[in-house]
């Protein structure tokens, strides 16, 4: 019992990380707002709330598996933005939504085979995608507009008892990378992996007849692949393609992450800390929001907030 | 023919920084295409525009070399922009706006330090951060409208000639040989070979690596403060939107310069150079008609496989 | 009894066979045509001295690195490893010397990490994980929960938990590589008594260790590899303790060492009441101008992070440390340590010259020189330190094209003079050096032991670790035996022997429970 506490508060010793403060943060604002925002603790506010969230939660899930192996994928942004795009092009939903997954995998590969074959620092590797993939989306669809397929839009607008339909993917979603994470051997690949790589012994995995450069090179796949579907879901709300709607989420999915416990050097983390990371960020929009403070000033409170708590993690390696 | 495609060789020519390959290329495209554009008038007023980029070079390359990075520039440069072309200081003199945008270089340069070398946060999100928290602030004191107009004698001085050098280019030789001989003579640049070469090696051989990196981080605040007061005298209005490109476009240059993590054998001049690269493929691009999109394209697909070409270098000679 | 007859009959089987191995890195030459076979039933040591080879040779059988010429043949047929897997597949297990166990997984999920079983939809097994480590664990005379973490063992432990690994495989050739460095003398038992086993069902075992009886103890066979080359392959009886050191050295072991020195001056490193950790047991040490000190006593026992703890890489518990006379300012800061012991005039040589030690990308000049740079603040000017680099070049004959040439050019020998150079050539009168020979040559060795007692006799002091208890018995006049994080006996290294040592170590031990599985 004490060496499960003494777990769940340091994180040491934990292959999850801290993600319980992420927990009491979440349940602190909650208390917060419950008690200084009207109606905020109905069951519609809560559950538009999640809505709202799903995007990004579904991006940092994505952006976990590449930090789970010491990695860090900066494109992911402009893939959400590339795929409204694409959506927008009015092509029929059952071409262009295998479509932005093929592509968005494609972006993905790239990125995974610069990485682990071409030895190339992931960030410099999915920064230069980032720009590469922009410059892209904004010869597509230079400013916002376009026709998304009704039934993407259906599926993100609709609802179901009262509860919105977005809540159901996410939890598909969610499960889905449970299996992935936490479920299959690919997932405890990625851990033994990254904790490799964190301790300075990047060749342990190899030796122990792991394939490693397949298994990052994927993990960038499926990071791409859930930046798409995040993509997918913002498109149907927004009703459109829009070049600059994934602008600084990559910022936003790391802060979620780390926010959540997974530590940036690989390694250590965990689903449910990711998914309570991105909605510790999005009940802080929602409680920002409410008390009326400018969005400038909420992307510099999200800047000094990703900076503490990327400042408590501590690694031993020093620059990039 | 064979000899020159021996490992020897190879190994020689993948030495030399990509950009002076790069520049001559593109210099011999621009001949072909439009020699008229290869006077010294045109020309200064083409590299006159990349003045505060390669400033910002001068810092990046530092940071680079000691296996860091620094893509927090865009939010100095907005935020120096801000003082001195909305009437937060009405009246302040040329001499105060060059102090307080030093100072203001100093103090992110050594917090960005600080959080890598001491707290050895990842770079790259310290100084993101650092870059989306400045914006944030600058954009919400003006309330995401452009702040006003910049004090005439910016351009004025902006757009003297000696010897008809324009100045700002004379300016960024004169730092760039400071810099080449401050990384050359000093004890200083010893440290940065070293830390960039192996951090561990550098400790036990006696190296202070948590201060080098500090050091390395404030030169480049202190940079960015240089190039954001020539960028807000070239442009010589208040803006909420310039220079956002600029920190990752240093970056691309600096590599194409030979100047790779940890590794610094484009000195100060491959940098330099690719700089120069920039500024020529900027002409060419827009005498072949290519829009922005186009040109952040071209961005990506120049870092990325710059840093292909090192990463393989560095993995043939690893085995 | 029916193996007592494969054993003792002529017609036994190789299971594998080795056959002009080279292999090289970058520079410097690995292994230069070796050849090695492996008899079913027997159990093989592989010996020489740190660097000569054995542990490239077997990461070749392992399929971790691949042989620049030479093949491997199994049956007659020519087989090639491109990966660990590949090897692992085709029943070659190994234990690494180097603790490769990852920390953030438990036992069971580093048991079976790579061959994980699944259930239905791809779900790791962990209850037939969980139940099989268990069962390997025990038959080590291990109780430890499978699902622990890693980063929670004792080193020794995580050293049991590495051969369970290796030997629960369902394998026909086992490399332990030296899988006894942490063990104590029961736990050494215990695992002989698995190879016995092992042995005894025919499978071929390959064996490293540096302690003589226990090669003598379980082995049958024994290939001394030197300098990257293979020196012979001989039947253990027919071998003595002696006649093997001689094999593997090449030459009698007092050559290769400088003559000791008389008599000690004044000291220059005084320790008193030392606490490496809040819970080890104090102790005081001094090293005498003009001596060579050693830290003996099995692996990971404290000597480095003790030597480490000087200069501010690790926190100590407490303790007073003088350094001829001044004493240091604790807690030493970890960033600024090292500079501020140089400063004093102490400068320590890292065991690992590659990762810790040079910069192989940079000249030999800028190695050499970085040691004076130093000593200076970085705004002030540099000095070229041409003369300096030369002279110290010459003086320990380093054999390159110039001090422009890179240092990853160089050989491993020349490499460690260009690394003890750039301390010497900063004038430190105290030497701090782990692992002075690892990975050279016997020649180089020899000057390397030339140039420590040159030092020495020229008024300087040095300390010195080493995994290789011959060296230190040969190179220095006194030792302390280190055990449990603290000095457990002090003895002259004239009369030490290894066995004395490991005796004085453990014997402290015996009374202690063997291993302790509560946290």
């Amino acid at each position: 019992m004490n060496r499960t506490m003494k777990r769940l508060l340091t994180g040491k010793d934990s292959r999850q990380g801290r993600w319980f403060f992420a927990l009491l943060i979440a349940l602190a604002i909650i208390v917060w707002l419950g008690l200084t925002t009207e109606r905020f603790l109905t069951s519609e506010n809560l559950f538009n709330l999640v809505a709202q969230a799903m995007p990004l939660i579904i991006t940092a899930i994505g952006m976990m598996l590449v930090v789970l192996v010491g990695g860090l994928d900066l494109s992911v942004g402009s893939v959400i933005s590339f795929t409204t795009a694409i959506l927008a092009l009015g092509a029929p939903a059952l071409i262009s939504i295998p479509g932005v997954f093929a592509l968005a995998a494609c972006i993905g590969l790239i990125n995974g085979l610069a990485v682990t074959r071409l030895n190339v620092h992931p960030i410099i590797a999915t920064l230069s995608m980032q720009f590469i993939v922009l410059g892209i989306t904004r010869i597509l669809r230079p400013v916002s507009g376009g026709d998304v397929p009704q039934i993407v839009i259906d599926a993100v607008a609709g609802s179901f008892y009262g509860i919105p339909l977005p809540v159901f993917w996410g939890i598909v979603t969610v499960l889905i990378a449970w299996k992935i994470i936490h479920g299959s051997r690919f997932g405890l690949h990625l851990f033994a992996i990254g904790g490799g790589i964190a301790s300075g012994t990047d060749e342990a995995t190899h030796n122990f007849g792991v394939a490693d450069k397949q298994k990052i090179l994927l993990a960038y796949v499926g990071c791409s692949c859930f930046a798409a579907l995040a993509g997918i879901f913002l498109a149907g709300r927004i009703v459109s393609g829009d070049p600059n709607v994934g602008l600084l989420f990559e910022m936003d999915a790391i802060t979620a992450v780390a926010i959540g416990g997974t530590q940036l050097s690989g390694g250590v983390g965990s689903l449910h800390g990711t998914v309570i990371g991105a909605l510790v960020m999005a009940l802080l929009a929602n409680g920002m929001n409410s008390a009326n403070i400018s969005a400038f000033v909420q992307t510099a409170i999200k800047g000094v907030i990703l900076l503490l708590v990327v400042g408590l993690q501590s690694r031993k390696k020093m620059g990039l | 023919m064979a000899a020159l495609f021996n490992r020897t060789n190879f190994n020689r020519i993948s030495r030399i920084p990509p950009a002076y390959f790069v520049f001559a290329v593109l210099l011999i495209v621009l001949w072909i295409a439009r020699p008229h554009m290869l006077n010294i008038n045109i020309m200064g007023i083409f590299i006159r525009q990349v003045v505060p980029l390669g400033i910002l070079v001068l810092g990046q390359m530092l940071v680079i070399r000691v296996n860091s990075i620094d893509l927090s520039g865009a939010g100095v440069l907005l935020l120096i922009n801000f003082y001195i072309s909305s009437s937060m200081f009405p009246g302040a003199s040329l001499p105060f706006f060059v102090a307080i945008s030093l100072a203001t270089g100093l103090a992110v340069g050594l917090f960005n330090g600080y959080m890598v070398g001491k707290r050895r946060v990842s770079a790259v999100i310290v100084t993101l951060a650092v870059n989306i928290v400045l914006v944030g602030i600058v954009q919400f004191l003006a309330s995401g409208k452009p702040p006003g107009d910049v004090p005439s004698i910016f351009s004025d001085i902006y757009n003297t000639k000696l010897w008809l050098i324009p100045t700002p280019v004379l300016f960024w030789v004169a730092l760039a040989l400071i810099m080449s001989l401050f990384l050359s003579r000093f004890v200083y640049g010893r440290y940065v070979s070293s830390v960039g070469a192996n951090p561990v090696a550098a400790l036990f051989s006696g190296v202070p690596v948590e201060r080098t990196v500090i050091v390395a981080h404030t030169i480049a605040g202190l940079m960015t403060a240089l190039a954001s007061l020539v960028q807000t005298a070239s442009i010589a209005v208040g803006s909420v939107r310039v220079g956002h490109e600029l920190p990752i476009l240093a970056v691309a240059a600096t590599i194409l310069g030979g100047v790779v993590f940890g590794r610094g054998e484009g000195g100060v001049w491959g940098p330099f150079f690719g700089v120069l690269s920039f500024a020529l493929l900027f002409v060419v691009m827009t005498t072949f008609g290519i829009g922005e999109s186009g040109k952040l394209i071209t961005q990506g697909l120049i870092i990325l496989l710059a840093a292909i070409f090192y990463g393989l270098r560095t993995a043939k000679s690893r085995t | 009894m029916q193996v007592a007859a494969t054993r003792i009959g002529g017609d036994v089987k190789k299971r594998i066979e080795m056959s002009g191995i080279s292999k090289a890195f970058g520079g410097s030459v690995a292994l230069k045509n070796v050849s090695f076979e492996l008899l079913e039933g027997s159990v093989h040591a592989l010996m020489g001295e740190n660097g000569a080879g054995k542990s490239t040779l077997m990461k070749i059988l392992a399929g971790v690195h691949q042989p620049d010429s030479g093949e491997i043949f199994r049956d007659g047929r020519a087989v090639t490893f491109a990966t660990p897997k590949e090897a692992l597949d085709f029943g070659i297990s190994t234990v690494f010397q180097e603790l490769s166990l990852l920390a953030n997984l438990t036992i069971a999920e580093n048991m079976f990490l790579g061959r994980e079983p699944t259930l239905r939809f791809g779900t790791v097994d962990y209850t037939t994980m969980n139940r099989e480590t268990t069962k390997a664990l025990a038959e080590l005379g291990l109780d430890l929960d499978p699902k622990t973490m890693v980063s929670e063992l004792t080193i020794a432990e995580r050293q049991f938990v590495e051969i369970a690994h290796g030997i629960k495989a369902d394998a026909s050739i086992f490399i332990l590589d030296e899988p006894t460095a942490a063990l104590n003398a029961a736990d050494v038992e215990v695992l002989n008594r698995h190879i016995r086993r092992l042995r005894d069902e025919g499978k071929a075992i390959v064996y490293i260790s540096h302690r003589m009886d226990e090669i003598f103890e379980i082995c049958d066979m024994v290939t001394v590899l030197k300098d990257s080359e293979l020196v012979a392959t001989k039947p253990l009886a027919e071998m003595t303790p002696h006649s093997l050191i001689a094999m593997m050295v090449g030459r009698e072991l007092k050559d290769l060492f400088p003559e000791r020195n008389a008599e000690p001056g004044e000291p220059m490193l005084d320790v008193e009441n030392f606490r490496i950790s809040a819970s080890s047991e104090p102790f005081s040490m001094t090293v005498g101008k003009g001596e060579i000190v050693g830290m003996a006593g099995l692996e990971g026992q404290g000597q480095q992070r003790f030597l480490r703890s000087l200069v501010g890489q690790f926190e100590p518990f407490g303790g007073k440390v003088s350094v001829r006379g001044k004493a240091l300012k604790f807690p030493v800061s970890k960033d600024g340590g090292i500079r501020y012991l140089q400063s004093l005039g102490v400068g320590l040589v890292p065991e690992d010259r590659k990762e810790e030690g040079l910069f192989l990308t940079l000249s030999i000049g800028h190695n050499i020189a970085m040691g004076l740079h130093s000593r200076k603040s970085e705004f002030s000017l540099a000095d070229g330190y041409g003369e300096k680099i030369r002279e110290t070049m010459a003086s320990m004959s380093v054999q390159a094209s110039g001090p422009a040439e890179l240092v990853s050019a160089l050989s491993g020998g020349n490499q460690q003079k260009v690394l003890l150079g750039r301390y010497l050539a900063a004038g430190m009168s105290i030497l701090l050096v782990e692992e002075p020979t690892r990975g050279v040559d016997i020649g180089a060795k020899s000057e390397i032991y030339r140039l420590l007692r040159d030092f020495a006799n020229k008024g300087g002091a040095v300390v010195v670790l080493s995994r290789e208890t011959i060296e230190l018995i040969g190179l220095c006049d006194r030792l302390y035996v280190v055990h449990d994080d603290t000095i457990v006996s002090e003895m002259a290294a004239e009369n030490a022997t290894e066995h004395n040592i490991l005796d004085a170590a453990l014997s402290r031990q015996a009374s202690q429970v063997r291993l302790e599985t509560t946290p």
